[in-house]
């Protein structure tokens, strides 16, 4: 076992140093990413004393290398850190992605902390998290001490592009269970959730094709959970299911308009009827739908003010208790200089019945916000994916 | 294939394709005619030569494995060569195919101003899938060259440039140095990462730019084009941000070429120079890229005989030369030297592949007479497994 041990120790360290010998001239595109988010936000709560709080959450780095490897294909590794919502208990960064990528023209693979593919669309509000409830498969392993939990997790994802447009992704995830096990404990890291989706979408660069239909897609998200008192797998598993579309309702290049619409259901465990822990609410058969209508003025080839008005509404059927929830959300932005953005948002959200209990009965939420965002490149080797000249004059890898 | 299949492949075909033998053979020597540029032929209309270019978007393969999307006059980089007599009436229909602005600017050529492609002085740009005629007498003689005037930092090295030969039947360098053959080697640096960002970037604006125009919505501050310095003055006052300030999209370096090319392509796949002893050819060396080229003949002296175009009165011998951006320059070779001889430019940064040494504008002048056993190798080259001398390889 030694001897096996000092060969790998050899292997590895001759593998490095014949890396660095061989093929110092190959430095990778080095890719940077970073987004600050500032708000103050002011909640006003039912039953409760209104509360004031300076929130930089959602704030993140990301450190993105990638190269072309032999052949046709592309390797990357990214990892990032953002700071959580405060009282998350995932200390003061939480590393969100750490994953490695490899793909090629029509096929990627993904390998490791990342994004989970609990939503199909993303939605225009100032955090990715504002309308978690209805935006998102949720994570029936957590406890909803924090919203990451539904969010990210471990992933291995295969992902086949059908020309251009149609995706076709199989994921599995290991969705973190929350509270974390002390450190002593064996840690299960196994996929606990698998799932596929189907997507036909438009990529951003040929927005001024003008396509009214920008995206529609569908999703399965299944959890393979402990369910008490089943023994097949198939009654352990927890069925969601999603649909979404985008639609460019005047795709005009100075004043622009889209609406997307998100549905979920989740099929539930027909033994849930009460919700009194976040576990159960992310259990108990669902619907839930969310919708955002979009004006953006773009003045100089570039967003200058951005407003959207969305609503969602989430009902329980099984539960006793007549619950459901909605959420409306109003926000805008206006670009104060290069992706520099001063962002006023209001949400209020309303759960009734057992939601009421475990989430509050009600809350309005004023928020003013500056959002900085930047993504850059050094060392670039090659054109995305998704370039016009990749997409309209013929791929090159 | 293996790996071990994979890697001798590899190894095989440029070495062989590049040995003094397979220079010498005579399948190679008329491949290598096809290394220069093709002859546009005319049509008549009347008495005027009418001929016909198009730009559309390309893939040009420089080398094997390396290709990059371009910007080619009629599929070809460089574009194809415009030769006439001087002072035949010309006219060149020009269409764009692509999604961006271009013009067509004649390079040393005496054109009327309104004929001259630069965009808003001369003409307005020709515009995604319009046509411009350009009309004009061939003159002065000489060796010249045409480019697109718009974007001409991206569209001129992502390879919009072609010869443009004026020929005269009383060719005073003709008359002091005879010749049969002649070559035309066009010279350009690319930095094929910028012509691809830059490229994206100008396709996604046209693309947004078009729909706008199409429905009568022209903006001069979207489109950073203005009627007069005050009027883009009292934009500037009035809030007017120009994109040098904070509306960039473009990278903000400039390019740093990392390809240079001889006729759209690079070593090892460069055009030879044939020549027979005792014989003597011409070189018609364009630069249509933005690096000085400092092209040095192993073996020889040649005589510079034309500059821009302009025979020089007074011919000169010299083994290295300067070849500007922008500038034309005509050699006499004299074959008084046999063997096979490199010409390559001497600030061997130039001399490279993505980097990697030897690449670039390398090529070869080859005497084509060259008895083959004169390219026999040493021992240690049969040690090595080669069959014969390779005068060229892929690594130090």
């Amino acid at each position: 076992m030694l001897k096996l041990r000092w060969f790998l120790i050899l292997f590895v360290v001759f593998i490095g140093a014949n890396g660095r010998t061989l093929f110092a001239q190959v430095s990778p595109e080095i890719q940077l990413g970073a987004r600050g988010v500032m708000s103050f936000n002011t909640n006003v709560a039912a039953h409760e004393a209104t509360s004031a709080v300076n929130d930089f959450s959602d704030t993140g780095l990301l450190l993105g290398f990638r190269q072309k490897l032999y052949n046709r294909f592309r390797g990357q590794l990214v990892i990032g850190m953002q700071f959580p919502d405060a009282n998350s208990d995932l200390g003061q960064v939480f590393f969100h992605q750490t994953f490695l990528r490899v793909e090629d023209k029509s096929n990627i693979l993904k390998m490791g902390r990342s994004r989970v593919r609990s939503a199909l669309i993303e939605f225009p509000t100032l955090r990715d998290d504002d309308a978690l409830y209805f935006t998102d498969v949720l994570n029936p392993f957590s406890s909803g001490e924090n919203t990451e939990d539904n969010q990210y997790g471990n992933v291995f994802e295969l992902a086949h592009i059908f020309g251009q447009r149609t995706w076709l992704r199989v994921h599995g995830e290991h969705f973190t269970e929350t509270p974390v096990l002390p450190a002593t404990t064996e840690t299960d890291f196994s996929l606990n959730a698998i799932g596929f989706s189907l997507q036909y979408r438009v990529p951003e660069t040929q927005i001024w094709n003008q396509p009214f239909l920008q995206q529609i897609g569908i999703g399965f998200n299944n959890f393979l959970t402990d369910r008490p008192g089943y023994t097949s797998q198939t009654d352990k598993m927890l069925k969601n299911i999603s649909v979404s579309t985008i639609l460019n309702l005047r795709p005009d290049p100075v004043h622009f308009w889209d609406f997307r619409v998100q549905g979920i259901y989740n099929a539930g465990f027909r033994e849930i009827e009460s919700a009194a822990a976040f576990g159960e609410f992310a259990r108990a058969k669902a619907t839930a739908g969310f919708a955002s209508l979009r004006y953006l003025y773009r003045k100089l080839e570039r967003p200058t003010l951005q407003l959207a008005l969305s609503f969602g509404y989430k009902t329980f059927p099984d539960l006793l208790n007549n619950t459901d929830q909605l959420q409306v959300v109003a926000n805008s932005f206006y670009r104060l200089g290069e992706n520099f953005d001063a962002g006023f948002q209001v949400q209020y959200s309303r759960n009734n019945g057992d939601l009421a209990g475990l989430f509050g009965e009600s809350e309005t939420r004023f928020q003013f916000g500056l959002v900085y965002a930047i993504d850059q490149s050094w060392n670039k080797q090659f054109s995305d994916r998704n370039s016009l000249l990749n997409l309209e004059h013929g791929y090159i890898p | 294939m293996n790996r071990r299949d994979f890697l001798k492949a590899g190894a095989a075909v440029p070495a062989l394709s590049l040995l003094p033998e397979a220079l010498l053979a005579e399948t190679t020597i008329q491949e290598n005619k096809n290394k220069f540029p093709h002859a546009l032929q005319p049509k008549m209309d009347g008495d005027v030569k009418v001929f016909e270019l198009f730009i559309d978007i390309h893939q040009q393969e420089i080398v094997p494995a390396f290709k990059f999307h371009t910007l080619a006059f009629n599929n070809q980089v460089p574009g194809p060569e415009i030769r006439v007599q001087q002072g035949d009436k010309v006219r060149v229909i020009f269409k764009n195919k692509t999604e961006l602005n271009h013009t067509i600017h004649w390079h040393g050529l005496y054109v009327p101003w309104r004929m001259d492609g630069v965009p808003y002085v001369t003409q307005m740009p020709v515009m995604p899938g319009q046509e411009f005629v350009y009309e004009f007498v061939a003159e002065p003689y000489g060796t010249h060259f045409y480019h697109c005037h718009w974007g001409t930092l991206l569209h001129m090295q992502s390879g919009m440039y072609g010869s443009f030969i004026v020929e005269n039947a009383d060719d005073p360098i003709k008359k002091q140095f005879p010749y049969e053959r002649e070559y035309t080697l066009l010279y350009s640096a690319h930095d094929t990462n910028f012509i691809r960002n830059e490229l994206n970037g100008m396709l996604e604006r046209m693309k947004e730019r078009m729909y706008l125009m199409k429905n009568g919505r022209f903006d001069k501050e979207r489109f950073g084009v203005f009627d007069t310095k005050e009027e883009f003055v009292k934009a500037v006052e009035n809030g007017y941000q120009p994109p040098y300030v904070v509306n960039r999209r473009a990278p903000s370096e400039l390019p740093q070429p990392n390809w240079f090319t001889v006729n759209g392509k690079s070593y090892p796949f460069t055009p030879n120079l044939y020549i027979k002893e005792g014989e003597s050819i011409r070189v018609r060396l364009i630069n249509g890229g933005t690096e000085e080229h400092y092209l040095h003949l192993h073996g020889h002296d040649f005589w510079l005989v034309a500059d821009d175009g302009v025979p020089v009165p007074q011919p000169w011998q010299q083994n290295t030369l300067r070849l500007s951006p922008g500038k034309t320059l005509d050699i006499i070779i004299e074959g008084k030297n046999r063997g096979i001889w490199t010409f390559h430019d001497h600030d061997t940064r130039r001399v490279t592949n993505n980097g990697l040494y030897p690449g670039g504008n390398l090529l070869a002048l080859v005497y084509e007479d060259m008895p083959a056993e004169e390219a026999g190798l040493g021992m240690m080259a049969k040690k090595m497994g080669l069959k014969s001398l390779p005068i060229v390889a892929l690594d130090e």
